[in-house]
Parts: C-alpha cells; structure tokens; sequence
C-alpha cells in the first residue's frame, strides 16, 4: 500500500531513513522562517503584504506537519489555511478599502502588551524545558488509521464541529444580508 | 525525526503564542486582529499534533492529536467566516474596519 508519506518530497520525509541533521536543520530554518513571517504580519503597514506575510506563516507550519510526520494535516492546512483563508482575508481587505494599498496608521506600541507578551513567552518555555524528552519512536500510519481514529474515538467531536459550523455560517450569512439601514 | 526535541517545537509555539498575543492586543484594525488570533490559535494546534506524535500510543501511533487538530481547524475556518462576516457588517455601518468604532452594542 502506497502511504502518503512516499509521496512527499525526500527533504521533508521524516520516514527513519532521512538524516537527522537533515531534519533539524528543516527544523530550525523553518522555525526562523514562522517567527519571522508572524511578526512581519503583524508590523508591516500595508494589508496586502500582510496577506503575502501570513500566507507564508500558513505553508511553514504545514512544513512543520510534514516534518512530524503528520502529512495528512500538512495537505489540510496547505487547503483550509494558505488556500481558503488566505483568500478570505484578501476578500476582505478587498471589499473594505477603497485603495488596495493604503497603509495603516502606526499604532504605539506601548510597552505592556510587548511586556505580556514576552512573560506569557518566558512562562510557557520554561515550562517547557522541564518536559522530559521522549524516545517514543513514530511509526508511519496509513491515512485510513487517522480516519478510523477520527470517525471512530472522536465522531461525537466532529458532530459538535459540525453544530457549532451550521449556526455560525448561518449567523455570517445574517450578518451580511442586504436589506440592513 | 524522533531526535528533535520536543522542547524546541514547545519554545516555538510559545514564541508564536506572544506574537499572536502581541498583535491581539496592540493592533486596531479588524483584520489584523483576526490575523494575529489565527497565529495564536495555529500556535496550539501545532502543540497538539507535536504532543500526539511524541507520546503516542503504540495502537494509534499519535493520531489522536491529529485528530483533535483536524476539528480545531475546521474551528478556526469557522471562526475567520463569522470574523470576516463581521468586519463586512462594520465596514457597512461605520465605513470603516477599526475596532475602536465597533461601539454599536454599547449603552
């Protein structure tokens, strides 16, 4: 049985035979290239290079996906995040500016929200240095063992996803029906 | 691939954790503060399918976070539809998409 792992590029496979070095290296270029990306996002000026910013943010995490062996939710987030929202959040820079390319006014950057940030930060990777390392070894999976996990473990998930989807949609399309003063 | 560490995946998404927190709390503009919940919120769906693949149950072999992110997705999807539906209605009534002007619910 052909698996989906086979089927991506060899620099990302992290099937037992690729080299480490190889894939700490993916690791950590991509991991600079998520930081970095992210913060541009947020601090250009310009919407649209926002856009072009976070899309790529979306593909370097899908990168990290593959890198965990999880190919099945890299192709997902390629499709919902660097495709649909992506394009979402075009449409709306679109239809809410009268020129495309209209900067942002600068906001201060006050110290506090940079403070809280850099604490929640400090917290969280301390904490995270105090995890163990575990030597659980990664066995590749046919996608069909992720379905029956989904369908089977969480199907009751799925269904309340699929309660919260219908009245949120719902609501969007009341939010932006004609005929509101 | 097990020879990553786990704690640099965890230092990452701490480290885009601040910055989606950062942008939540500094910008003014409707989307990017969508933007910047999208990188937080991306942030801990990487935290689980890292976690899920590390300490995985042998019948499984870590699908389980994998699952749990697949519904978060779909979450966050849901979430951006009904953020950008907003930002249309804002747009419509104030003529424009920062949220200091989305006083309408206010008495």
């Amino acid at each position: 049985m052909r698996h989906l792992h086979q089927c991506v590029p060899q620099g990302l496979s992290v099937l037992g035979d690729s080299p480490v070095i190889l894939d700490l290296l993916a690791f950590l270029v991509l991991a600079v290239t998520a930081v970095v990306s992210a913060i541009a996002a947020l601090v250009v000026r310009e919407l649209v290079h926002t856009i072009i910013w976070v899309a790529l943010f979306f593909v370097t995490l899908a990168g990290f996906y593959f890198l965990v062996s999880a190919p099945f939710l890299g192709v997902l987030q390629l499709g919902v995040y660097a495709g649909a929202v992506t394009i979402l959040l075009l449409f709306g820079v679109m239809v809410t500016r009268k020129r495309i390319f209209a900067r942002e006014a600068a906001t201060g950057l006050g110290p506090a929200p940079i403070a809280l940030a850099l604490l929640i930060v400090v917290v969280l990777a301390t904490a995270a240095s105090t995890i163990p390392a575990s030597t659980t070894q990664i066995t590749e999976y046919p996608v069909s063992a992720l379905s029956y996990t989904l369908f089977n473990q969480y199907g009751a998930w799925l269904l309340l996803l699929g309660l919260v989807m219908l009245p949120a949609l719902a609501g969007a399309i009341y939010l932006v029906r004609e005929g509101r003063e | 691939m097990t020879d990553l560490p786990l704690a640099g995946f965890l230092a990452l998404s701490a480290v885009l954790l601040g910055v989606g927190l950062f942008g939540i709390l500094t910008r003014r503009n409707f989307i990017l503060l969508l933007i910047a919940i999208e990188v937080a919120m991306n942030s801990a769906i990487l935290n689980f399918v890292v976690f899920g693949s590390y300490w995985g149950t042998v019948p499984t072999h870590g699908l389980e976070g994998q699952s749990v992110a697949v519904v978060l997705v779909g979450l966050a999807a849901t979430e951006v539809a009904v953020g950008l539906a907003i930002v249309l209605a804002l747009n419509r009534l104030r003529g424009s998409i920062n949220v200091a002007e989305a006083t309408v619910l206010k008495l």
